[in-house]
């Protein structure tokens, strides 16, 4: 919480940078979630 | 008698250039066909709008048939999520369910959003309307009419007809970026083709989960993510073909309709001619180039770590925006310009969808960030 009150208070751009990081870091962690789960599907289907 | 000349007394210098821009939407999309089913009304609705008294959006305190469309449509945003289904229901995932790993290039070609959102903070707009600018970069309409209805409704119009526009440049935008960025060696790189089937279950699984997941991650994206999953599950279901059919093409066609003409009917002069408008044209193509190169250079770093026979052609990167399936289809044509019989279309498809979630789930979460940093 004090890290987004410290951005609150923060410039313009960083606000956009520290945005930034975090809206790719989570298209990556929610693609990658997708990923394992396409694999886990392929293998299950594969047991089966 | 004054009366009688008012539409000519009335005429003012900008609305001429609103006419011109209107001309020109409606020529591009005439003669050149790019995204002739939104250019088309879009430049129609400029016009409109623009035309002496404004009767189609307002007359006498009465709203016109345009504001009625506007509240309808757009400022609740009903028909970006309506387009959403559509879409949806037009998406087969096989082609990224037997290429996983492509899902990785539709997170990497979301770079120009956020490159272009910092930008446009260092050119002195607000986050919230950089946001707005960056989704541009989303390579996907309907996303960024959303975005920037909840953050910067006054920039909709030229936030819309530049995302519109761009998506429909992608042949002329994409090849050159791609070129600069990798050699004729890697652009020649063939890769084998994996003629397994997915199983039904999983492709009806799929969008539930999609939505469930996204829900859980950013659940404001949840009437982009669920609106698709939704038309994608009605695809896959197999049990209601005929509304498939109907969400492919009477919805699509209809409601695409209603958001062109609408977003035209926003183009109103005193809005639409201002510096701005030109800076977030401009951003908008540094937004796809950006796209491009992330998307290209995540490949580029991906090879790295591949052994020689799996190699990427980095190409496939450059799939990873949204513009279904325009992107998958310049990047086969450029791998067989490279040398004939190089087919790398079902990899390229499998990243472009990847793309449209990867942009869905960009603008959730930046719907999520921004408040949370400036309320």
């Amino acid at each position: 919480m004090a890290f987004i009150d410290n951005l609150r208070n923060a410039g313009t751009a960083m606000q956009a940078i520290a945005v930034s990081i975090g809206g790719l870091l989570g298209v990556f962690t929610t693609l990658a979630f997708f990923f394992l789960m396409i694999l886990a599907a392929d293998r299950f289907s594969k047991h089966k | 008698m004054q009366d009688v000349f008012i539409g000519f007394t009335s005429i003012t210098w900008k609305m001429l250039v609103m006419y011109g821009i209107g001309g020109i939407l409606i020529w591009l999309a005439i003669k050149k066909q790019y995204e002739p089913m939104l250019l088309l009304p879009i430049g129609f609705g400029a016009i409109l709008v623009n035309l002496p008294l404004s009767i189609a959006w307002e007359h006498e305190g009465i709203p016109g048939f345009l504001r009625i469309l506007y509240e309808a449509g757009i400022a609740n945003e009903l028909f970006p999520i309506l387009i959403f289904i559509a879409v949806g229901a037009m998406i087969d995932f096989g082609p990224l369910f037997r290429n996983p790993l492509m899902i990785f290039f539709g997170a990497a070609a979301q770079f120009g959003i956020f490159a272009t959102m910092i930008v446009a903070t260092l050119l002195g707009f607000d986050l919230k309307t950089a946001a707005s600018i960056g989704i541009i970069g989303a390579a996907d309409g309907p996303t960024a009419i959303y975005v920037a209805n909840k953050f910067a409704r006054d920039y909709l119009a030229p936030i819309s007809v530049a995302a519109y526009s761009y998506m429909s440049l992608v042949p002329i935008i994409q090849p050159p970026v791609i070129r600069l960025l990798t050699t004729k060696q890697e652009r020649s790189i063939h890769m084998p083709l994996h003629e397994k089937q997915s199983p039904q279950w999983l492709k009806i699984l799929f969008p539930i989960l999609v939505t469930m997941t996204s829900g859980i991650v950013a659940p404001i994206s949840v009437p982009l993510v669920g609106s698709l999953m939704f038309g994608n599950l009605i695809r896959e279901s197999g049990v209601v073909e005929r509304l498939s059919q109907v969400a492919q093409n009477e919805l699509a066609y209809l409601v695409t309709l209603l958001l062109g003409i609408s977003i035209g009917g926003s183009m109103s002069a005193e809005k639409f001619l201002n510096f701005d408008t030109l800076l977030i044209l401009a951003m908008g193509l540094v937004a796809f180039i950006f796209d491009t190169a992330g998307g290209v250079l995540f490949a580029k770093l991906v090879n790295m770590f591949l052994p020689k026979e799996k190699k990427i052609n980095p190409m496939i990167g450059a799939c990873g925006i949204s513009a279904f399936p325009m992107s998958a289809r310049v990047i086969q044509k450029m791998a067989n310009d490279e040398e004939r019989g190089n087919i790398i279309l079902m990899q390229a498809i499998g990243a472009n969808v990847s793309g449209q979630l990867g942009s869905i789930i960009a603008g959730g979460l930046v719907l999520a960030l921004v408040p949370l940093i400036v309320g």
